[in-house]
């Protein structure tokens, strides 16, 4: 028998938490734990705990009362682990802006027997349009299936095929007949376009049916095409999938397909987005995502902050579990959290010192919340701030080195990202010389394939003003991928 | 204000790597050195200090012990290795940059020698530099392959590296 919790546990909000912030909790833990939705065992107790709280929290007299007999707060969460760690030491007295990175790292606190593996409640959305016939189709068919093989009992599934239409081919449901569905996904025939929201919308629908924090919802879209005119709608229904505890991955196969819209559109909803060459390695990164959603310890991790004045987030990239750009407004979704793993954020602060000296400054105040799938009540979110003393000592000192390291990689691929937005300003030289930068420390590195492939889009900048599609996506993903490379412990 | 010494780009106080050539705007070798000096003091004033290099890095044949510095390059999945320095607008590129490890006020070449390994054997030529290789203070004639051994100590020009060998 687990410690009893406290209200605020139960509620899961902080101990300085607002009237307002204490009824949204309140609202949003009713809306997951009422008895008419929920069938689950232990879960009515639940709620009628979460009601208690609220009647003491919500009234200024009960809560004082009661506050007077809590033990003091305890200042970290007991579920998740922080590490911070930052570029230097203090920030120095100068009145231009200065940088420095901040490198987070959560770790699931698990003391003895880890806890069973969460249920999964996955969507396909699967691309049939006329482009992906012969063996993109055959390869996507076959790894379809393979998934709903390795699916448990308590898993919920459902498969949305699209082309410009959306058509739900498996309802979401537990405990589905193989022979049957196998067949329906075997019979799939490709024609049409490729219009992504009604899939999206459709399998947003299908996960929402079952809807569930003590679960993994999750959305994988498939495609090699791009969507036109319905951009915004599907960023806009991203928005709303996260908001509700639902995260939405893409892989996009072959040359084609539209990397910045999914980029963009998984990086809402904390999900990732994954590139493929070719049919063959279809299976093989589908699968690893499969097993990843599996093994995830919390569902999503949030972090709430306000900025100080004078300081700017001007770039924030998830290193770990797996690597890819995050939004820089909060609330920022950083994605799962894995068991067996650490989640690595890296930001860049720029901060402005204000005149007149102070001993130390705030860069940001927050907090961040997770979602744990094993554990209904959510724990209270870890508070954070990041501060740095001031000194007047120039004196560069050299950051730890998982900073170093980190850095040393991200800074190529940024090096590629500013050479494609350069060709997006008309900027074809700066571009061209930027990927030469690039190549030379690919070099260094030993990154002998991915060196040659830079080195021939640099060429072919300078002739015909553009990159090739696939250069551009290899590029892309292939610097991306040199950072996870070493950290990415996959188990079999 | 940081000025990056490769390309002149300015960049925040603050900045790591130069956001324009991405070279490295911190110096790493300070801080590394330090340490290293330290645990060899403590280990040597409590007797413990071995003789012995330290170990090479496993999956690697040979490992490349700076002396100056005291970092080692682990090298491995090829069976060549050419060393040398990137200059600018060179399309000739070494394996191992030595550009870190001040290789150009050391007088290292652009392709200034290679490491071989021929089935269990390893050498090293000399690729005609203009200052020269030397194995434990023997000048090299240029081309021609010497065998070497775990320990030796080359000198690229100035540039003074150790050899470490990998057991398996």
């Amino acid at each position: 028998m687990p410690p009893k919790q406290n209200f605020y546990q139960c509620l899961g909000v902080p101990r300085s938490a607002s009237p307002d912030e204490i009824r949204r909790a309140y609202f949003e833990a009713a809306r997951r734990l009422h008895p008419d939705k929920n069938v689950a065992p232990g879960e009515t107790e639940f709620f009628l705990d979460v009601q208690e709280a609220y009647e003491v929290l919500s009234n200024p007299v009960k809560r004082a009362s009661y506050d007077a007999t809590l033990p003091p707060d305890k200042p970290t969460a007991s579920l998740v682990k922080q590490n911070i760690l930052y570029s230097r030491k203090s920030l120095v007295n100068i009145p231009e802006a200065q940088l420095v990175y901040v490198l987070f790292e959560y770790t699931p606190n698990i003391e003895g027997d880890a806890p069973a593996a969460p249920p999964l409640n996955l969507c396909l959305l699967l691309d049939r349009s006329t482009s992906m016939q012969g063996e993109n189709m055959d390869m996507v068919k076959a790894t379809a299936i393979q998934v709903m093989r390795k699916l448990r009992a308590q898993d919920t599934f459902s498969v949305v095929i699209f082309s410009d239409r959306a058509e739900v081919l498996i309802p979401a449901s537990r405990n589905q007949e193989l022979n049957k569905l196998e067949a329906r996904i075997q019979m799939l025939q490709p024609s049409g376009g490729t219009e992504m929201f009604p899939a999206l919308d459709a399998g947003y629908h299908e996960v929402s049916r079952n809807l569930n924090r003590s679960q993994v919802n999750h959305l994988i879209m498939l495609t090699d095409g791009r969507t036109y005119g319905d951009e915004q709608k599907c960023l806009d229904l991203a928005q709303k999938a996260s908001e509700n505890g639902i995260g939405i991955s893409a892989l996009g196969i072959g040359h084609e397909w539209n990397d910045q819209f999914l980029d963009d559109l998984a990086s809402r909803t904390g999900g990732s987005c994954m590139y493929v060459a070719t049919s063959h390695d279809i299976q093989r990164v589908l699968l690893e995502k499969f097993n990843r959603l599996g093994r995830a310890f919390a569902e999503d991790a949030r972090m709430t902050f306000t900025l100080k004045e004078g300081v700017e987030l001007r770039y924030a990239f998830r290193l770990q579990p797996e690597a890819g750009l995050l939004p820089t407004q909060s609330p920022i979704s950083l994605g799962p959290i894995i068991r067996d793993s650490s989640l690595k954020v890296l930001m860049e602060f720029s901060s402005k010192l204000e005149s007149g000296h102070s001993e130390s400054v705030i860069l940001l105040e927050g907090n961040l919340a997770v979602t744990i799938p094993t554990s209904p009540t959510p724990g209270t979110p870890i508070s954070l701030v990041l501060s740095r003393p001031i000194t007047d000592d120039v004196t560069p000192m050299p950051p730890p080195p998982e900073i170093m390291d980190a850095l040393s990689r991200l800074t190529l691929y940024r090096l590629q990202d500013q050479a494609r937005l350069e060709v997006t300003k008309g900027d074809y030289n700066r571009a061209s010389e930027h990927l030469q930068q690039l190549a030379t420390h690919l070099l260094a590195q030993g990154e002998r394939g991915l060196a040659r492939t830079v080195l021939l889009e640099a060429e072919r900048l300078h002739q015909q003003q553009a990159f090739s599609e696939e250069g551009n996506k290899v590029i892309k993903y292939g610097t991306r991928a040199l950072l996870m490379a070493g950290d990415e412990k996959v188990k079999p | 204000m940081i000025v990056c010494p490769n390309c002149q780009h300015k960049e925040m106080t603050g900045a790591v790597f130069c956001s324009e050539c991405g070279a490295q705007l911190v110096d790493m070798n300070l801080a590394t050195h330090k340490i290293h000096t330290a645990e060899t003091r403590r280990e040597i004033e409590s007797g413990t200090a071995t003789i012995s290099p330290p170990p090479a890095v496993l999956q690697s044949w040979i490992s490349l012990h700076i002396m100056e510095s005291g970092q080692i390059l682990p090298l491995a999945d090829r069976t060549e290795f050419t060393l040398g320095r990137v200059a600018e607008s060179q399309p000739i590129v070494p394996d191992v940059d030595l550009t870190p490890f001040n290789a150009y006020a050391n007088g290292v070449s652009r392709l200034h020698a290679a490491l071989k390994l021929i089935k269990n054997r390893i050498v090293l030529v000399d690729l005609g530099s203009s200052n020269g290789t030397y194995l434990n203070g023997t000048r090299l004639a240029p081309y021609v392959e010497t065998p070497v051994s775990h320990g030796d100590v080359i000198y690229l020009g100035k540039l003074k590296l150790q050899l470490l060998i990998g057991q398996q």
